[in-house]
């Protein structure tokens, strides 16, 4: 059979960073190909390569054998490259017929031909094995069903070649089971499916062949039945760590300073979850293990809508980022540019912004007690470098705002500090002074979580290691853990028997 | 007065770099006024000057807090629009219930202040739909009240709060009631914003609402309190306004609008996290020394309203360009 889709030698770099880095690629006529790959390995670069979004740096696509440079979605849409994007792109106020022939409604006389363009929606949906109403509401539609709707106006245009990026992640168990079917039958009349997930059970169920991406490489390309679960695993994981992890603390750790028993609310379900005084726990998880929702839960911002929660032994109620303070919790939110920082506040109004939040609204802008060269001095503490502290903290790198946000949660004296991707986006100097800071924090006493998709990061830095999966923790690993080990349970294989022998 | 831009370090003191600009703006329109009138550089008819220009001062430093807070408060015209009429309604004449109307009429302020508060804060209205709204409701409510012909007039002690003039008094010989006032609401609404803890949380929002929620920020009450002291400050320049100009039903026309230009004149950012009391403060007066002058050169009144519409987009666009070059 011959390749529908090539892709050859595709190179994408953004700035110092390689995306990709000469990926070849093909996908058949009929053919199941599954891209696997961890956080950040390039896959949906290259699918936006794909798909028009992005242009190669190096490299050429070629369709059913002639290249083809697309300079816009739409292009590539119209060459019958359909892609379904995790994020649903539906008008959730328009019905469905009118969602999926969005930017090629059929016309008579020039005007909307609404019983066509309905009996074609039909026609598409009954292909697709489903009776959905064509006048209903997207709104009104389950997930599952908008999912359907989506891959209906992909088929719209005779799809040559269908990307699912991670379509089963909002699913549950049974819609998931009805999506593959559709996916199954896509391929069966000789749709070229490439099929991006990080559920093992339904990639070994589905795919034909099997592609793994690590680092904007491509690792391997191999046939389904010569893989094995712990092959793909292996082949995901083993970058080289590096040295600049502070040591661990010879101590084991002190009390239990933060409870969660049972917590669930609706991304998260049976958290059970203990961080003890001293210790810094990682929590580990790919893109749709919902590991940040659990961060949020913890700091009060979605809190849990049920279960119970402990602070230092005592029951505590956290509904809101106002009453974590309140209750010790401090939180360095992950993206810093949206939720961390008042950009066109003064270096020092940002760091006393909690203590300002938490006094009395007629106090003094420097938060009880305080005198600014005290705030000075914890600043140069934290190292943050800036010509003066009365500037607007936007003029500052990425770094030194990142420890001006941990110098304000200082100020408040936190017995919990919760960390969502401390080092993202931030240069390797400041990624070491961080992972000193984390360690050093835990020294004197407080509880540490860390939430990271960078896996070397989380087996350099953490004591234990939480690994969640589809809004559960899978389970938990002690320091040092194998990044295979962590990528198996992230992917929910973990009880897969031979574990031990693909450690390399 | 050592109001020199400093463009060697951009990034100093934030409120300076705005209020540097509207007090030299002052400055330029007051000498224009002086050259044209000479007798406004005597103590006496700058404290006139102040006197007059006290409501608009008054409106711009409660319009700041919420502009500082992400949003605009277009209900404040209609709020003086209603204590005018209100107080003669209410006042009927009668000296002895100004003191009791007064309180009324504070008590109504709060409540349409928490209204727009609530809307914007619960609800997740935009403020300018929000108190658009505010504004017609009040605006028809007051007229209704009054049937469209206030019946009523204001006794004197009310009157006196605009009107009246001390003479005689130390240092500056004249001292209107008006400008005591205007100076104890200034005082007051600047230590508000920049000497408390309150003040910085309400820049925190409107410089970056998220971050602020997850920094510990009261956010909703404090987006509430904002349009509580506009409201509050538009009672109290109501008050003025019905002492010196008396009852009309267009009393408040418009005010809300001279109230935001005069804000971004003194160096206000819309859509909030940076401006100065200051700032507004000499805002207004530029403002205010403007429509002098224009009055002074014999412009039709119709101009005015032209020429605010410049300005605005002036002083919107220069601090567009002086942000841009300075990150």
């Amino acid at each position: 059979m011959t390749a529908v889709l090539e892709m050859r030698g595709i190179g994408k770099a953004f700035g110092a960073v390689k995306a990709l880095d000469a990926v070849d690629f093909d996908c058949r006529a009929g053919e199941i190909h599954v891209i696997c790959g961890e956080n950040g390995a390039g896959k949906s670069t290259l699918m936006k390569v794909l798909g028009g979004s992005y242009r190669p740096d190096t490299g050429e696509v070629l369709l059913e054998g002639a290249p083809v440079r697309f300079h816009h979605p739409r292009e590539a849409r119209a060459a019958g490259i359909s892609i379904v994007h995790q994020e649903l792109s539906l008008l959730p106020f328009r019905t469905v017929a009118e969602n999926i022939f969005t930017g090629m409604e059929p016309t008579r006389w020039g005007l909307l031909d609404r019983q066509r363009m309905d009996e074609r929606a039909r026609a598409l949906l009954r292909r697709l094995g489903s009776a959905i109403p064509t006048r209903a509401l997207v709104a009104d539609l389950s997930i599952a069903e908008q999912q359907l709707v989506e891959i209906a106006k992909a088929m719209l245009v005779d799809a040559k070649v269908l990307v699912m990026d991670e379509p089963t992640a909002a699913l549950d168990d049974r819609d998931a089971r009805s999506l593959l079917d559709l996916v199954v039958r896509m391929k069966a009349e000789g749709v070229a499916v490439i099929y991006i997930s990080h559920r093992m059970p339904e990639v070994m169920a589905i795919a034909d062949r099997i592609t793994v991406l690590k680092d904007g490489r491509q690792i391997w390309t191999r046939d389904r039945v010569d893989v094995t679960v712990n092959a793909i695993v292996t082949a995901m994981v083993g970058r080289e760590l590096q040295d600049f992890y502070p040591a661990r603390a010879a101590t084991g750790p002190g009390s239990p300073v933060l409870e969660i028993r049972g917590g669930r609310n609706a991304l998260l379900r049976d958290i059970d979850f203990v961080a003890r005084a001293g210790e810094i726990v990682g929590i580990a998880g790919l893109e749709d293990s919902r590991k940040s929702a659990l961060a949020q839960a913890l700091f009060g911002d979605t809190p849990f809508s049920a279960g119970e929660v402990r602070i230092a032994g005592r029951p505590a109620s956290i509904r809101s980022p106002r009453e974590a303070a309140a209750a010790g919790i401090g939180y360095l939110p992950g993206d810093r540019k949206r939720e961390g920082i008042a950009p066109r506040q003064s270096v020092r109004d940002n760091v006393l912004l909690t203590l300002q939040a938490m006094a009395p609204a007629f106090a003094s802008p420097n938060g009880g007690a305080r005198s600014r060269p005290k705030v000075d001095q914890s600043l140069r503490d934290m190292d943050v470098r800036a010509g003066d502290f009365g500037q607007e903290i936007a003029t500052l790198s990425g770094g030194n705002q990142q420890k001006a946000i941990i110098a304000r949660w200082l100020m408040q004296n936190p017995r919990v500090f919760v960390f969502v991707e401390p080092t993202r986006g931030i240069d390797v100097a400041a990624k070491a002074a961080i992972y000193q800071t984390m360690r050093a924090l835990a020294d004197a006493g407080r509880a540490i979580v860390m939430v990271s998709s960078d896996l070397p990061e989380i087996i350099g830095v953490s004591d234990r290691i939480v690994v969640m999966h589809q809004g559960r923790i899978a389970g938990e690993l002690p320091a040092g853990a194998e990044e295979g080990a962590v990528m198996r349970l992230a992917l929910g294989v973990a009880d897969a028997p031979s574990v031990r022998e693909m450690a390399s | 007065m050592t109001a020199i831009p400093d463009t060697a370090r951009p990034a100093r003191r934030i409120p300076l770099r705005g209020l540097n600009f509207a007090i030299a703006i002052f400055v330029v329109l007051y000498a224009g006024i002086a050259v044209l009138q000479p007798n406004y550089l005597e103590a006496a008819l700058f404290m006139n000057f102040l006197r007059r220009a006290a409501p608009l001062a008054i409106l711009a430093c409660g319009q700041l807090y919420v502009i500082l807070s992400g949003g605009f408060d277009l209900s404040m015209g209609a709020v003086v629009t209603l204590v005018v009429l209100a107080a003669s309604m209410l006042i009927g004449g009668d000296p002895e219930m100004s003191w009791p109307v007064i309180g009324a009429l504070y008590a109504m302020g709060l409540a349409v202040g928490l209204a727009n508060g609530a809307i914007v804060a619960f609800l997740k209205v935009p403020s300018i739909i929000a108190t658009l709204g505010t504004m017609l409701l009040v605006n028809g409510l007051a007229l209704a009240w009054s049937g469209g012909a206030p019946r009523g007039d204001l006794p004197d002690n009310f009157r006196n709060l605009g009107r009246l003039v001390l003479r005689d008094v130390p240092l500056v010989g004249t001292l209107p009631v008006a400008v005591i006032i205007l100076a104890v609401a200034t005082l007051l609404m600047g230590w508000g914003l920049h000497r408390t803890a309150y003040g910085r949380r309400l820049l925190a929002v409107g410089d970056n609402p998220r971050a602020a929620e997850l920094a510990g920020v009261p956010v909703k009450p404090t987006r509430i309190s904002a349009f509580v002291v506009s409201a509050l400050a538009a009672v109290t320049a109501g008050i003025l306004i019905g002492g010196f100009s008396g009852v009309s039903v267009n009393a408040g026309r418009g005010l809300e609008l001279q109230a935001i230009a005069a804000c971004v004149i003194g160096g206000a950012q819309l859509l909030g996290g940076r401006g100065s009391v200051v700032g507004a403060l000499f805002g207004a007066l530029s403002l205010f020394a403007l429509f002098t002058l224009l009055n002074l050169l014999g412009l039709p009144q119709a101009l005015r309203d032209s020429l605010q519409g410049v300005i605005l987009i002036a002083a919107v666009g220069a601090s567009v360009l002086r942000h841009r070059r300075s990150t």
